[in-house]
């Protein structure tokens, strides 16, 4: 055991150079490559952290605009149902409008087929009294009808007063007789005779074929007229008809 | 039996003795640097790196370690000294796995070389890291009185130092040595194994006591400083 002081001097220079060989070749370069390694690491945690805040940004972004679409979709929908319900009651008060014209159109062409029909079975029945009663009086009474409605005519002049004499021959000299059939020379003497009879012996009788008449004589002088009339019947008929429309229109209204 | 490698002398020049352990000092010196600059000629700073690269960046990753729980101080101005102290022996307790080779741990003059080297170490870290004055002031805390003491101390455990390695290393050469003409073939193997296990630790020891001789000297003044972490340091350095 001892020491070579020789040796010693030389392991402590050869211990200082190692140390400057390993501090140049090994701790340095390790050290170096390690912080740069260390550097790179953080870069890339701050790369992925700034990457992370971006996503994260961007999904808040689209979450908002999502809300905000959604906000917009309610809105539109409550708009379109606000439109839908109005665009609904403006087409129910069209419809209304439409059936009460409908209605009311309906009411005016019933009434004017009420008319029509009315006119047209005051013509039927007219012409159907007439046939029956020209039948009837063939039948029972072996004469015509004609020869009937002069003989009532005549019962009626005859029937007149002193008064309505005398206004039926007031001014005038001529008398015409209107009938709604040709009357024969028969029943036209038997007439002039009642005239000349009942109002003024002689004045003038002339006679005339009147489409107006339905079935009657009327006797025209200068102030007053005198007539039978069948449509003064059928007047009545059709008056009794019309009361018997009524209740169904007053019913037809209140609906 | 040779039992230091100091009287191995292989040449002489003048005065000058060129022993084996001058020889076998510069062997570990040469594996040393030549494995360092083969590795660090191309390093990674990427993720994927050769495993050598790796190896080294453990080692010297775990010697900051070992520093920064010691000193519990920024690691980068004591690694070149304490992490050299630990793989120079390291290696040369290591390389005696080679036959022929005589570790130069073995010899008093290395250990009393690399003790020195402590021994200077320690109070030049001291006045450089605190000034002359609050260095030299710690020989005389808390009294005058401890002043021979404190120098005493100094003296001794730098030679506890030396002594301690060169025993260990020497002892372990020699117990071969003898058990080798005691009983051949398995036994020294075995002991060689032990021997470099003790090597190891031994390495790591004097490396660690360097280490808290420099931190005693140094810490004065740091005592208040938090305890700096190692990336931290890493990244400052």
């Amino acid at each position: 055991m001892q020491v070579d002081w020789i040796t010693v001097s030389a392991q402590i220079v050869n211990f200082l150079i190692l140390v400057w060989l390993l501090k140049r070749f090994l701790y340095q370069p390790v050290i170096r490559a390690m912080d740069s390694r260390e550097q790179r690491i953080n870069q890339r945690l701050d790369d992925a952290r700034a990457s992370q805040e971006e996503a994260d940004r961007q999904a808040a972004h689209y979450r908002e605009e999502r809300e905000e679409l959604e906000r917009q979709r309610t809105g539109l929908l409550d708009q379109a149902r606000d439109e839908a319900a109005r665009e609904k009651k403006q087409m129910l008060q069209a419809a209304r409008a439409e059936v009460r014209e409908t209605r009311a159109q309906w009411h005016r062409q019933t009434a004017q087929e009420r008319a029509e029909l009315l006119e047209n079975l005051r013509g039927r029945a007219a012409e159907a009294v007439w046939t029956t009663a020209r039948k009837t009086l063939s039948d029972l009474a072996n004469a015509t009808l004609e020869a009937q409605i002069v003989e009532v005519f005549v019962a009626r002049l005859d029937a007149l007063d002193a008064g309505e004499r005398k206004a039926l021959a007031r001014g005038s000299d001529k008398i015409r007789i209107a009938s709604a059939f040709e009357l024969d020379s028969g029943l036209r003497a038997r007439l002039t005779r009642a005239v000349h009879d009942c109002i003024a012996e002689g004045v003038e009788v002339t006679y005339a074929v009147s489409e107006e008449l339905l079935c009657g004589i009327r006797l025209d002088s200068e102030e007053q007229q005198l007539s039978w009339n069948l449509a003064d019947y059928l007047d009545g008929l059709a008056t009794r008809i019309e009361a018997a429309f009524s209740p169904r229109e007053s019913q037809q209204a209140g609906d | 039996m040779t039992i230091s490698p100091d009287s191995l002398v292989l040449w002489r020049w003048g005065p000058l003795p060129l022993n084996a352990t001058i020889v076998f000092t510069w062997l570990v010196m040469a594996v040393l640097a030549l494995a360092s600059w083969l590795i660090t000629r191309r390093l990674s700073t990427g993720t994927d790196m050769s495993r050598w690269q790796n190896l080294l960046e453990v080692v010297v990753t775990g010697i900051r370690e070992q520093i920064e729980q010691v000193s519990h101080q920024d690691p980068s101005r004591y690694l070149p000294f304490v992490g050299t102290l630990f793989l120079f022996i390291a290696m040369a307790n290591l390389l005696n796995i080679i036959p022929g080779y005589m570790a130069p741990t073995g010899s008093l003059s290395t250990t009393t070389a690399l003790a020195i080297c402590v021994f200077f170490a320690v109070p030049l870290y001291g006045i450089l890291y605190e000034g002359p004055v609050a260095y030299l002031r710690h020989y005389v805390q808390p009294t005058w009185l401890m002043l021979p003491f404190n120098i005493v101390g100094e003296i001794s455990r730098t030679i506890a130092l030396a002594v301690r390695l060169y025993g260990n290393i020497m002892s372990g050469t020699v117990i071969v040595a003898i058990l080798l003409s005691l009983t051949p073939y398995f036994f020294p193997v075995v002991m060689q194994l032990l021997g470099l296990l003790t090597g190891m630790i031994q390495a790591y020891i004097f490396a660690v006591l360097a280490m808290v001789y420099i931190a005693s000297a140094t810490s004065a003044r740091r005592r208040d400083a938090r305890p700096a972490k190692s990336g931290d340091s890493a990244s400052t350095s």
